[in-house]
This record gives C-alpha cells, structure tokens and sequence, in this order.
C-alpha cells in the first residue's frame, strides 16, 4: 500500500525540528530556510500550521515544467531531475502550495520524501507530521488541506497565505 | 566558523551608529557564550558603578553555541546588564524562536548603548542592522506592536523583542517579550530598554549554522533522546508542564501562600496542573524542544500561553486568587504590559498584607480578584497607587513599613519556593547574583533541606554548572543534562574536544566574575540575605510547619559557602582564587 505524508495541523506545536533535520540532510547544515518542509507560527494564537508537499496525484508543478524534469519515483514522491532542471521557475508559480522554490539554488527544489522515510516525520515529537497509509480520517484530511490552493505571490507567500486559511479555521 | 556565527553587532543608540565586530575567540574559549560570554563582553563595557537606567549602561544580548541546530533544548536567549531593581550585574534568558533567528541572522550577540533621544527599533535583517523609528509604536502593548513589527518589516517570519507600557515608563521589574508570551523575566530587562528609548528590536536570518560532523551530531542527538532526554526525570515537561510543581510544592510544603505566610495553599487544587489542562487548547514548543512544556490556554475571556508555575504560585496562592481563569487573564495581562509576573504578585501580595494589617491600605485584600486584575495596568502606567507599587516592594516597605513581610533580596521579589521548608533555597536567594532567583542552584528537591553543609555544598556545585548551562544557552527543563553531554556536542559541533572539566571550571569562572562585579558595584557581605520574615517567622502550615531559617543558620551556611568557594569571611573571593580561575588581571 502506497504511504502519504500527512499533516496533522492541530498537533504541530510549532519546534521546527523537522525543518532543521531537513536542512541537514539536504543542505548539510543547519538552514530551515532551505528546508524542503515548512511551518507558519502565530505565537499569539498559540498555533502552528506545517507545510508539507502533497506529492499530489496530478501535480501542478509537473504540468508547469516545460523540459519534463519532474517525475514521480518509486516510491510515490514527486522529485525534480537536477540535470534536467534549467531553473526557469514555471514549477514554482505552479504550485499552489508554495512547496517547490529555487531559493538560493538556482535550480528548483523541493521535498523527496527521502526515498520511502522522510527523516522529518522521525523527529516530529507530537507526530504532527506522519507517513502512513490513508486511512478514512487521513484521506478526509488530505483532500480538506489539498483544497487549500493559492496562485499569488511567490512560494513563501503561498505557505503563508495557506497557514493563514488555516488560522482561520482552527486557530 | 562552527556553531558560532563569529560576528557581535553593536548599536550605540546616542550616536545613532552601528557597528559589527568579530566575537572575540579567546573569550569564546574561556566563557563558552551566552550567560559567560554575556558577562565578559558587560564586563569590558560599562564601569561598576554605571547607573543602570543611563545611557551608560549596556545591554547584551548572547548567543549559545548550540542554537540552533538539533541539540535539544538549546534555543535559550541570555541577557546580561546592569539591573535597576538590584543594582547588579544579572542575566535573564528568553526561550522561544529568537535565539535561533539571530544566530540565522549572522550574530552570535548583540550589544546596545546609549540612549536615542526619539523611540527607535533596531531592525537586523542578516547583513543589514538599522535603526529605525518607533514613534509610531510608543505606548502599544507587546501582542499588537509584534503584529506591527511584522508589518513594517514586511515579514510575518521576524521575531522581535518588545516592550509595553511598563518598560516605556521605566517600571523597575518591566520585562522584555517575544512572541507574545515568552519574556526575559527577571531583573528589569524592559525598564534598561526603556531608558533608552528603545521601543525593539526585530531579527531575521536566512543563514545557515555549520557544524563539524554532522552526521555524528545527529546520531549523538538520536542517542541522547532516547538515553537520557526522554526519561521519567524529563518527562513531566512534556505531561503537564511547570504547573505540575503546584502539586509537589503543596506536598512539601513550601509553596509560598498569602505572601509567603504559609507553605501550603487550602485551594491548591484549583489552580494545578489539571486545572490548567481544564482550559488548555494546545501544547506550545520552543525551537528545537520536543518537549511543548507550554500550556496554551483559551477560553472566552482569556488567551495566553501558561501560566507558568511561578506565576500559578506568586500570582495565585501567594495573592490568595484559586481561580485558574484569573490568574491566567493576569498572565495574559501582564505579558502584554511587559510586567514580570514574579514581582508583579509579590508586589499584589505585599500590597494585601499591608492593607489588612491595616499597615497602609493600598486598597486590596487577598482574594480580591477584581482589584488583583486592574493593578497591573496600574502599574505599568504609574497611575494612582501603581506609581508607588511600581518601584517594587522593598521601595514600598521603606515607605510606607511592613519591612519585616517585605520579600525580596537585594531587591528581587522571591520565586515560588520556600526557604524556611528548604534550607538551600535560602543560601540561593541569599548569593545569588540577580537577588531572590530560582535558577541559579534550586535544591527544593533535595532530600536533606536542613543540612546545613550539604545545602552549603550543593548551592555551590549546582551554580557552577548552572552558570555553564547558561552559557551553552540550554533549557532549565532539561534536568539530567551533564558537562559530558555539553562536551559531546560541543565535540561534534565543533570538532574540538573541551572537556567536562574545562566547562565545570568555566562554571566557577563565570561565578567569580559576577562576583566580583557585584563587590565593585557597592555589593557587600550584609546583602547576602533574607526578608526578616524566613528568619524570624515561624511558617504556617505543611510539612515544614513551625520552620524558621535563623539567622545563625543562615550565617553559617554562607560561612560555608564562602569557604567552599574559595571567597573570605565577607566573601570577597581571595587572589589565589582568582589566579586559578585567569580572572586575577581583571
């Protein structure tokens, strides 16, 4: 059975551990900045949203490509090909998400739940962020955020923009 | 370089001139950072007897090697100045995301001067630092001048340190805040601000924190959660969080009541860790702590982060309020002001003993919850009896009597626990560098409260590593931490050994060098005390009941002290002392 990354908003208490563990393994330091998963905090509401990528079924950020440098992998993650990758950013407007960037890389990147174990999922204390088979209550979940979608602004305005939806439904 | 980021950012707010400077190695080597490195680089800027609500006096602001990376707990912020409400050398850490942003940011510390003749806010961007203006948030709250911060950033991701009102009006125990709810609590951090017109400081980092051997930190990181992190002496932080002492602290019987009278409160119950849990929505985390210690809490009239135990004790029981929902609206209140919650109680609490002694009728009586939620403001805008409570009790017992229940040290209104049920809190409170702390030795767990020695003892080694937890910039709550576990991340993050040893030396330096501080500001031995009330008041109720700490028992616990550390009969620490520790050029 294929497992999904899943998000759990309520849950994130807002540590940041999986960003940092991200940027570790990816960038080789300590850079949440370039972390291939994201959160939001509002400190006043005591909430935290986290940004993951959907690894959705059609994804936009593959249509958007126009030298055919994202594909789907073995293990269900979308990844982007760097050899193929010219870094025109289609990708990134693309994604309604906000989870593809080419910050500071030149290249697009983004998450590639790290061959079938994301790493951030093993950090995350309060399992906030879980990698599991949809059961009927995760798949709810996942088609409600997945709906979630925003076309303006650049990818952080995008996790920003779907945190703050987010804010307004739970926080 | 590793861990540390190498550069300190100075702003000298009468100049209106920033300056960026590289942090200075040897000092590194030898203080480690944070609360260390902090004292060192005060040391080197300000004289003694520097008025500390002056322009004169200097703020700073100092980093941990460990923030942020994947070491848990490490996301601790220090700040060390002079303190208007004790007249020392102090530190004050913050939790939360600071910390982490600055060291982004490209900073290891910050050091302020000087006094802006208009409101500013320091903006730090990475390589940018400016100096901004603030007229515009003058007189706001924390909560909606953090919103605006971000607004006039542009960044919803900035972090800041704010002040209110009561930092604005130069309250001597006003705090700074960050990210709402989280303070730099002790001392008067917010009142320092405040004299120099200094409204913020907003931070933002996109850079990176290298290490040595990354795959060997996070495979140390992996082995020390499941070793000695997430175990039954931890694990409470995350159950229930600080308001589980309510319970513990009642048991003992030093769990301060109606201004510190009693050593147990009758409704404790109604204000522990299950009462918080009855209004928790969501746990709330530091960066980098799987923990979530804190409890965020909401109901229709209230929404904050905590209360905290120090404030479920000196703002509950100890004011004689059992209702959870008041005391968390004080919480919220206070923490928008910018009040330290600690004084803010004690200072309520003394007020209502005084007025039912009928000594001076500061018009509040225990339980009076409705007085007990407008005084803050009060305070923190120096409007009517605020103005005279806002200098704190010690000012208000010289004023108007009631110096025999007045409970501070050397000015600082005591923390939630007991000297008279525990021995060692008292030998705490009394050599503390900032005055009546908690966190420089806490011995209330100890099993023999009223050996003499063993306190003495204990006093002295827990300050020492303190002082180095401090400097590595880790959380309180992590209880079973140990200098061999701070060398090993120091090792893989470094890729240098500096041994137990070394740090547990560095401990006893940073110790002696506050001392000495403190002596040069004017601090003598006869400072080292306690409120009349622990030496001569028998407490009321619990297992400690009848209790006194006497003043002879007092005198010979620091007489050890001081012997054990290596200090005089007056406790001034002797040449050869210092010439051990590299601190006899000083």
């Amino acid at each position: 059975m294929q497992k999904f990354l899943i998000s759990h908003i309520e849950k994130c208490t807002g540590c940041a551990r999986c960003l940092l563990v991200c940027s570790a393994l990816k960038e080789g330091q300590f850079i949440p900045f370039k972390s291939r998963v994201h959160f939001v905090n509002f400190a006043r509401d005591g909430f935290s949203v986290p940004n993951i990528c959907f690894h959705c079924e059609e994804p936009a950020c593959q249509e958007a490509c126009p030298v055919e440098a994202i594909s789907r992998d073995e293990w269900g993650a979308v990844v982007v090909d760097d050899d193929t990758c010219t870094g025109c950013d289609e990708c990134v407007d693309a994604c309604p998400y906000g989870m593809i960037d080419l910050n500071g890389h030149g290249l697009a990147y983004k998450c590639d739940l790290c061959s079938g174990d994301p790493e951030c999922v093993k950090v995350c204390q309060p399992q906030a962020i879980v990698y599991a088979v949809l059961d009927e209550e995760a798949s709810h979940n996942r088609i409600f955020l997945m709906k979630q979608q925003f076309k303006e602004g650049m990818a952080k305005q995008k996790r920003l923009s779907f945190a703050h939806a987010l804010k307004g439904m739970y926080g | 370089m590793y861990l540390y980021a190498g550069k300190i950012a100075k702003a000298d707010l009468t100049q209106k001139k920033i300056t960026i400077e590289e942090t200075n190695r040897d000092w590194i080597d030898q203080y480690v950072g944070g609360m260390g490195l902090g004292f060192r680089y005060f040391f080197s800027q300000v004289r003694p007897d520097v008025d500390p609500l002056s322009p004169q006096n200097a703020m700073v602001f100092m980093n941990g090697p460990l923030a942020e990376s994947m070491a848990p707990l490490s996301c601790r912020l220090p700040m060390v100045s002079k303190s208007p409400q004790t007249g020392t050398i102090f530190e004050s850490n913050v939790g939360g995301a600071i910390a982490a942003e600055l060291k982004y940011a490209g900073y290891d510390g910050i050091i302020i001067k000087g006094k802006s003749d208009q409101p500013v806010y320091i903006a730090i961007k990475d390589d940018r630092v400016e100096i901004k203006d603030a007229q515009g948030l003058w007189g706001k709250g924390i909560f909606e001048t953090e919103e605006k911060l971000k607004s006039l950033e542009k960044d919803e991701e900035v972090k800041s340190f704010v002040i209110g009102p009561a930092g604005e009006n130069l309250v001597p125990m006003a705090c700074i805040g960050t990210e709402a709810y989280r303070q730099l609590g002790r001392g008067g951090t917010g009142a320092i601000m405040g004299s120099k017109n200094l409204k913020a400081i907003t931070v933002r980092g996109t850079q990176g924190v290298q290490v040595a051997d990354m795959k060997g930190f996070l495979d140390y990181t992996s082995e020390i959660f499941q070793s000695n992190l997430l175990t039954v002496d931890n694990l409470w932080a995350h159950t229930d969080g600080t308001p589980a002492f309510v319970a513990s602290t009642n048991d003992m019987g030093i769990h301060p009541t109606l201004n510190f009278q009693q050593g147990t409160f009758e409704h404790w119950e109604k204000i522990d860790s299950v009462a918080v849990k009855s209004i928790k929505r969501r746990a709330r985390a530091c960066r980098s702590c799987p923990m979530a210690c804190g409890n965020f809490v909401r109901t229709e009239k209230v929404m904050v982060e905590g209360p905290e135990y120090e404030t479920l004790a000196l703002a509950g029981s100890n004011c004689g309020i059992s209702n959870i929902e008041a005391v968390a609206q004080f919480n919220e209140i206070c923490d928008d002001l910018g009040l330290d919650t600690i004084s803010t109680g004690n200072i309520i609490a003394f007020a209502m003993e005084m007025t039912e002694k009928k000594i001076y009728d500061f018009g509040v009586t225990f339980g009076d919850e409705d007085n007990y939620l407008r005084i803050p403001k009060e305070i923190a805008t120096l409007s009517g009896r605020g103005k005279e409570m806002a200098q704190g009790v010690r000012s208000m017992a010289a004023r108007y009597g009631g110096k025999e229940f007045a409970m501070e040290v050397k000015g600082l209104e005591m923390p939630g626990y007991e000297p008279r049920g525990n021995w060692g809190m008292g030998l705490a409170y009394a050599t503390s560098e900032r005055g009546a702390c908690h966190l420089r030795a806490f011995t209330a767990f100890s099993e023999t409260p009223y050996d003499l020695a063993a306190m003495a003892q204990e006093v002295v080694s827990q300050q020492n590593f303190n002082s180095v937890k401090w400097s590595m910039c880790l959380c309180d709550f992590w209880g079973t931490v140990n200098t061999e576990i701070m060398s090993q991340f120091l090792k893989f993050g470094l890729g240098k050994n500096i041994s137990a040893e070394q740090l547990d030396q560095i401990g006893e330096r940073i110790w002696n060098l506050s001392r000495i501080f403190n002596l040069r500001a004017g601090m003598k031995k006869v400072d080292d005390d306690l409120p009349p009330r622990i030496k001569k008041d028998p407490l009321i109720g619990g297992r400690a009941q009848g209790k006194v700490l006497s003043e002879e028992d007092l005198e010979t616990m620091l007489q050890t002290y001081y012997e054990l550390r290596g200090w005089d009969k007056e406790g001034v620490p002797t040449q050869k002392k210092l010439s051990s520790l590299g601190l006899a050029d000083l």
